[in-house]
């Protein structure tokens, strides 16, 4: 007999030797009873049209959740961010001010949105708002800045020692530590300080050192000096000579033996290093040594 | 705008002309169903005796044929089917008795005597026992060829198995039914 015969016969695929073989064996009576029975059983009833049916309720709930909704859903979820994002940053882009600023040995020419421009000294920062700039003109500044105010309604700069308004001039700021400076080339000046307000005609000017005011001399020029890369100072203590120094040049100054109050009245280079160095130490009398981008000045005498 | 719209026409047309045959097509759906299904409810009937658990994996088989439509060939959904509704209880579910009715008919015609009868009724107990001491594999396949006429190629391909493999379980299964009924 061949292998798996049993299929083989319920197939009709047996040899008719085998066939006849197979059914003289006694449990072909046996084998043929259980084919009679089995091929009378029945399987559980099934309905098709009802399982069908419940197939299709679940598809098209499936099929409307991922193919209609969810794709437009997904698009409107986007799209609602964007403009979120787009109308948020819209509004907190205007509220911020125009910022400028000027790192050492550095200046910066802004023209402001009346056409009034600004030059920038070095190590300055000077901010203004523009959404605003058509109620009010006002510009905030640390450090040290010549204005060219073109004519219309009041000009106002803001600094932590004083406020100065015009009407259309030309004028030069320097707030400093300690220090602060309002000179007039053009027109009237008006300096607030310490609540006391102050005319500046052109050719004046108004200078207050660690909170007092001080007598200065009127300056002959119609432009500060350090527009033209030069620094000049009349009757101003020496250590903020040395500070403004250390700004042009970005260069780190140390002193020795030297009073640094005594008032220096003079002229410094603001691009050639070497020849400012002599500027401010032969009227002072003081020497100094240039090192590893350090300076050194220091007296020869005792203090 | 036109343009588009005209482009967009000619796009579903030529899906419908060439790929009549497509799992995705309701119709042609409708049509694996309807041949299918009921094998799958038995098939999966005959293994676990749960008929429960029979319509939900012919629920689970057909839905997932359908989400799976644009992956599944229409000539390779019958075995994807099969494949699926057998995976689901793969090692989860526990075979229970198997019950299934006699057809009355056979009995009905004839007027035999009422030993007869009883010895027949006998019979059909040690053979519903004899059903459910068969391994799973061997039953489905067994009942699968008695009841509902599948070919040998037809479970092979059902059972992801070679038809050698089938006629094997074919032949130990008779050949236990025969064991345990004759008593040996």
């Amino acid at each position: 007999m061949q292998e798996n015969y049993l299929a083989k016969w319920l197939n009709n695929e047996l040899t008719e030797e085998e066939l006849s073989e197979f059914k003289k064996s006694e449990e072909y009576a046996s084998y043929q009873r259980i084919l009679q029975v089995t091929g009378t059983l029945e399987p559980p009833d099934y309905d098709m049209e009802e399982a069908l049916r419940a197939i299709k309720n679940k598809q098209t709930l499936h099929s409307k959740k991922v193919v209609q909704l969810h794709p437009f859903k997904k698009f409107l979820r986007i799209a609602a961010a964007i403009a979120v994002i787009i109308t948020a940053s819209y509004f907190y882009l205007n509220t911020l001010d125009e910022h400028y600023t000027t790192q050492y040995a550095e200046n910066e020419q802004i023209e402001l949105p009346d056409t009034s421009t600004v030059l920038l000294n070095a190590d300055s920062e000077l901010s203004y708002s523009d959404g605003k700039w058509d109620e009010e003109r006002n510009v905030k500044l640390k450090g040290e800045a010549f204005f060219k105010v073109a004519k219309g309604k009041k000009f106002t700069v803001d600094t932590k020692a004083g406020t100065i308004a015009v009407l259309g001039t030309q004028f030069n700021v320097v707030y400093r530590k300690d220090f602060f400076e309002v000179t007039c080339f053009e027109g009237l000046v008006s300096v607030t300080f310490d609540g006391n307000e102050t005319k500046l005609p052109a050719g004046t000017s108004f200078m207050a050192i660690s909170g007092k005011i001080v007598e200065s001399a009127a300056p002959n020029t119609t432009q500060p000096s350090w527009v033209n890369h030069e620094s000049s100072f009349k009757s101003v203590p020496l250590r903020f000579v040395i500070d403004e120094f250390e700004r042009q040049h970005n260069i780190s100054v140390e002193t020795k033996n030297v009073d640094t109050d005594q008032l220096f009245t003079g002229t410094f280079s603001n691009t050639d290093k070497n020849l400012a160095l002599k500027s401010i130490a032969a009227p002072s009398q003081i020497k100094y040594t240039l090192e590893g981008g350090k300076v050194l000045f220091y007296g020869d005498k005792k203090p | 705008m036109f343009g588009f719209f005209q482009i967009s026409l000619g796009k579903t047309t030529s899906l419908k002309t060439e790929k009549t045959d497509h799992v995705c097509e309701e119709l042609v759906f409708d049509t694996i169903f309807k041949s299918n299904s009921k094998t799958v409810f038995n098939y999966i009937y005959y293994k676990f005796g749960n008929e429960e658990k029979a319509h939900d994996a012919v629920q689970e088989a057909f839905l997932k044929l359908w989400e799976n439509c644009a992956k599944v060939a229409p000539e390779k959904a019958k075995a994807y089917v099969y494949t699926v509704a057998n995976n689901l209880y793969l090692n989860v579910l526990k075979a229970e008795k198997v019950r299934l009715k006699y057809a009355d008919k056979t009995l009905k015609t004839t007027h035999e005597s009422p030993e007869f009868i009883m010895e027949e009724n006998e019979f059909k107990e040690k053979l519903d026992r004899a059903l459910n001491s068969l391994p799973e594999n061997q039953r489905s396949t067994f009942l699968l060829n008695r009841i509902d006429g599948k070919k040998y190629a037809e479970i092979a391909e059902m059972e992801g198995v070679s038809i050698k493999a089938i006629e094997k379980r074919m032949h130990l299964a008779l050949k236990a039914l025969r064991e345990q009924i004759d008593g040996i």
